[in-house]
Order: C-alpha cells, then structure tokens, then sequence
C-alpha cells in the first residue's frame, strides 16, 4: 500500500516534467555543535541529538530538494528528498503525495507526508521558517513523524479570523532503539484559530501501536509467559492504543513574539512511561537580529506495572519487582533544557543561528551538559 | 567637485523617496473588490483566491529589489525576511506556491497583460493604462 502510494505520486509527479511546470526547491541545514561533557546515554534518553565534546558537523545537518507539479488544475504532485547527515546522507523519500483541491478551502493529500501534531511539524526540518536552530525536542522528538494515508485540510476566514481544520487517517513505521515502531488505524484531528498576532491549537490523535524491540520482546515474554501472562500482555506493546493529546499558542506582533506547546503521550498498556512535554519560548525582531530564549521540560518516569503486579501479590510482586524497574531504566526521562539563541537574517534566503542550552536531566544528573551549537539555514 | 556630486545624489535620492510610493495592481478587467486585508493574505499565502473566488495568480519582486522591502513592510506589515520564511514554511509543506518572481515594474505590467487573475505591486510612476491600481485605504 504504502510503496504503491509513493509510486503513484513519484509517476505523477515525474509524469508532469512533459508540462515543464514543475517547480523545484530546496533547503538545508549545516548545523555544528558540541556537548560540553562526553557523556554515555542511551539512545532512547539523550536529548542532545548526540553530540559529544568532539565538534560535530553531521548530527543534525540535512539537505532536501522537493519537486512539485500540476497535474491539473486541482490536482497537484509533490515529492521531498531528504539526506540527513546522521545517515551518512543517504538519501530519503520524506515525502511524496497528491494533492487534490477540492475548493478554494479544502484540499486532500494521499501518500507520505508528516504527520500534523505539533504547530510546526510541517516545516519542522525547514530551519530557515523558526528561530531555533532545531524546535525544542522535549515536545518535537517523537519517533512516529511521518504518515502513510490521507489527510483533509479545510481553512477559512470568519471576520478578522482564520481557521483551520484538519484530520488524516493512515499508519506509520519507524525504525527506533534496534527496534520497529508501527502505529496501525492511525487518525488525529486539529483545529486551529488565529488572527493577526494571536494563533491557538489544539490536537488529538491515536493509533494501535506495535513496538517490536525483540530484545526486550523476548526478556519480557521469557519471565512474565509462565507465571504472569495478564502482566506480560499489560507491558509488551502490541496493538496497544497510543493516545495524543497537543495545545499550542502563539502571540506574534512582529516586533516581538511568545509562544509555547503542550504535549500528551500516553500508552496505557505498555511499559513505556506516559510522557509530558511542553516548552515556551519568546524573542524579540530587531532589523535583521532575532535573540530568543526557549524553556522546555520533559516528564516521562512513572513506573509501568506496579498496580497490575500487585494484584498478582507476593511472591511475584518481590521477585518481579526489580525487571518493572530495569524495564523503566531503559526508557524513563525527566529534564529541562534551558537555551539562548539568536537568528541574523544574512539574506533573503539564508539565515545565520548560534545556539547555547543547558541540559538538566532530573534523573541522573551525570548526564547534565551544556550544548553549543551554530547554524547555516538555506532555501531556494 | 566631489561635493557637487554628493549633493546631486542626495537630492536625487530624496526626490526618489518622494515619488516612491508602492501600489498594487491587477488587470483593468478584474471586477473583484479587493481590500487591504485580502492583499495582505494573497501575499502571505493564507488565501488563494479573489473575493471573486476567482484563484489569483501572485507576482511579486526580488529581495534584492527597494520597492519589495517597502511593499512588505508597508503593505504586509513584516520584514522581507520573515516574508521568505512564510513562504518558505507553505512551499515545503505543499500548502502553497510560491509567487512568481519578476525583476521590474514594466515586468509585473506584462506579466499581468498576460494573466487576467495576476495581482503585483508597483512604482506608483509606473503605473500606465494596461494595469488598475487597487485602492488599499
């Protein structure tokens, strides 16, 4: 399904070259930090995008060129290749989709696009369209971002008044933690009002969600299968309803600006904790000078299990004890990240950012860290 | 002699700024009745259609252009700079296209000739019979 939608929006779009309409663009972003401690931190717990105290210029950089085409008049192809430096930029199909208008106010999009939860999330990897060098990854750093499906965006104008409405359907894949994470009958609608300086959103969403981690998979099923099988099925995560829930608000007058986002994420069934982000940020315009200071938190640490095992009294509850915690061990974070940053507008298409954040991790604060970081960001 | 030059050109350049002044046009044919609000949200993208519903076509100026920097800032209201980073944000999320660019005054006039639904901006000492300016007060 999924390769057959990519196939058909790669042919309409290639189709379209005959018509020698087709408009391309590009970005990139050439971004180097360093962290100011070498520090050792799973994958799964490192907020700073893996940087140590070496400077590094790959984690984060990423080039992209999208291609899009009128197939008619309402009918629109687009494709975004991506090469992410973190993969030795081998090049991605991020995108590749048909849209299809349907008025002047509503359209819809069927193949591969990124999945709408946060307020920037369509232009996230655009550098070039915000004031950080990346968005705060408390709230943006989620492993499921692009959706295989469809999507209706409806927008209009009451008085001095914008709306939006939006809703997508579909399923998603990604590879995370030497394992895969699948979200089956996946939907999330959002609403989103705004007017000259002021813009609300809100969000929800949810999926049957698969994480095939044949480690722990295994650790999990060995244990639990002969002596607690209801506790087994409680934390492996098969099928389990993943719950979404995001509010957003910005205030822009243009000469300065503060905004925030508030995220939910909830597996009940599972072993992964439920987790609570938000982040708020304000900056001022000056001329071509944009200084800016973002604030975000990240709460993610329950311990999943404990009631269930309980139920199951003693002596389980002494002797399984110790794996809830092992299990929470891999996966429970709990930090802020305070940064500065400043953005110059070098150009009408290039934007210059330095960055510094300081990581307070509420867990284990050996893996505290300050991270420096600059930033080329280009769109043609 | 160096002075008489620099007083030349700063006379120049004050009268410059003295006729300057931004105007949006469309085709003498389009009936629509468009305000301020409706350019302001042709321009960022937000609207893509005439109150007409007829879908408009956008031509905008180079960055590098001083007419732009003014259309922006007085019309739009923003920097030139954050302009490019709305639409930066529309083209990468295939939510919008971005306007057609072209280098001069008589080149947005041509260009609107040619496409009845076009909508620019230009040098109000520019402005000839083949183009309506649209009253933005």
């Amino acid at each position: 399904m999924k390769k057959a939608l990519l196939a058909v929006a790669l042919t309409a779009a290639l189709a379209n070259t005959a018509h020698a309409n087709i408009r391309i663009n590009g970005f990139a972003n050439f971004i180097g930090g360093m962290a100011s401690e070498d520090r050792v931190v799973s994958p799964t717990q490192d907020p700073l995008y893996g940087y140590d105290d070496n400077i590094s210029f790959r984690e984060e950089s990423l080039f992209a060129l999208q291609a899009s085409g009128d197939v008619n008049d309402r009918m629109s192809a687009t494709v975004q290749v991506l090469a992410r430096g973190e993969n030795d930029f081998e090049v991605d199909f991020e995108w590749a989709y048909l849209t299809y208008r349907v008025t002047n106010n509503m359209a819809v999009s069927a193949g591969r696009f990124r999945l709408p939860l946060f307020r920037l999330s369509d232009s996230l990897d655009v550098g070039y369209s915000h004031h950080w060098i990346s968005a705060p990854q408390a709230v943006y750093d989620v492993p499921f971002n692009d959706l295989d499906g469809f999507r209706i965006d409806y927008s209009d104008f009451a008085g001095d008044w914008e709306y939006k409405l939006g809703a997508a359907v579909g399923t998603f894949e990604n590879e995370i933690s030497a394992g895969t994470i699948e979200g089956d009958n996946t939907y999330l609608v959002s609403a989103e009002v705004s007017n000259d300086w002021l813009s609300i959103r809100s969000v929800y969403g949810s999926a049957k969600t698969t994480f095939d981690q044949p480690d722990l998979n295994a650790q999990i099923t060995d244990q639990l299968s002969a002596v607690a099988p209801g506790l087994r099925d409680f934390l492996l995560m098969e099928e389990d309803t993943a719950r979404f829930v995001g509010v957003g608000v910005q205030i822009d007058t243009f000469d300065w600006f503060v905004g925030g986002e508030y995220t939910d994420i909830d597996i009940e069934e599972s072993y992964t904790p439920k987790d609570e982000a938000w982040y708020v940020t304000a900056g001022m315009r000056f001329g071509k000078w944009t200084p800016s200071f973002t604030y975000q938190s990240f709460k993610g640490d329950e311990v999943k299990g404990l009631d269930e095992l309980a139920a199951l009294g003693e002596p389980l509850q002494t002797a399984i004890t110790p794996s809830l915690m092992a299990i929470n061990g891999v996966f429970a974070q709990n930090y802020t990240v305070t940064s500065a940053t400043v953005r110059y507008d070098y150009d009408s298409n290039i934007a210059l950012k330095a960055e510094i954040s300081r990581y307070s991790d509420d867990l284990n604060d050996t893996r505290d860290a300050t991270l420096s970081r600059i930033a080329i960001n280009y769109v043609f | 002699m160096k002075r008489t030059i620099g007083a030349t050109l700063f006379g120049a350049l004050l009268s410059l700024q003295a006729v300057a002044e931004v105007v949006v046009v469309v085709h003498p044919d389009n009936q629509a009745t468009i305000t301020k609000q409706n350019v302001q949200r042709l321009f960022l993208g937000k609207e893509t259609a005439f109150p007409s519903s007829e879908a408009a076509t956008i031509v905008t100026q180079p960055a590098s252009q001083p007419l732009r920097a003014e259309f922006d800032s007085d019309v739009l209201g923003r920097n030139t700079a954050q302009v490019s980073a709305m639409w930066a944000k529309l083209v990468f999320t295939g939510r919008g296209i971005a306007p057609q660019e072209v280098e001069t005054d008589a080149e947005v006039i041509e260009f609107i000739q040619g496409d009845k639904n076009a909508i620019g901006y230009i040098d109000s000492a520019s402005v000839n019979g083949d183009v309506k300016v649209v009253n933005l007060d």
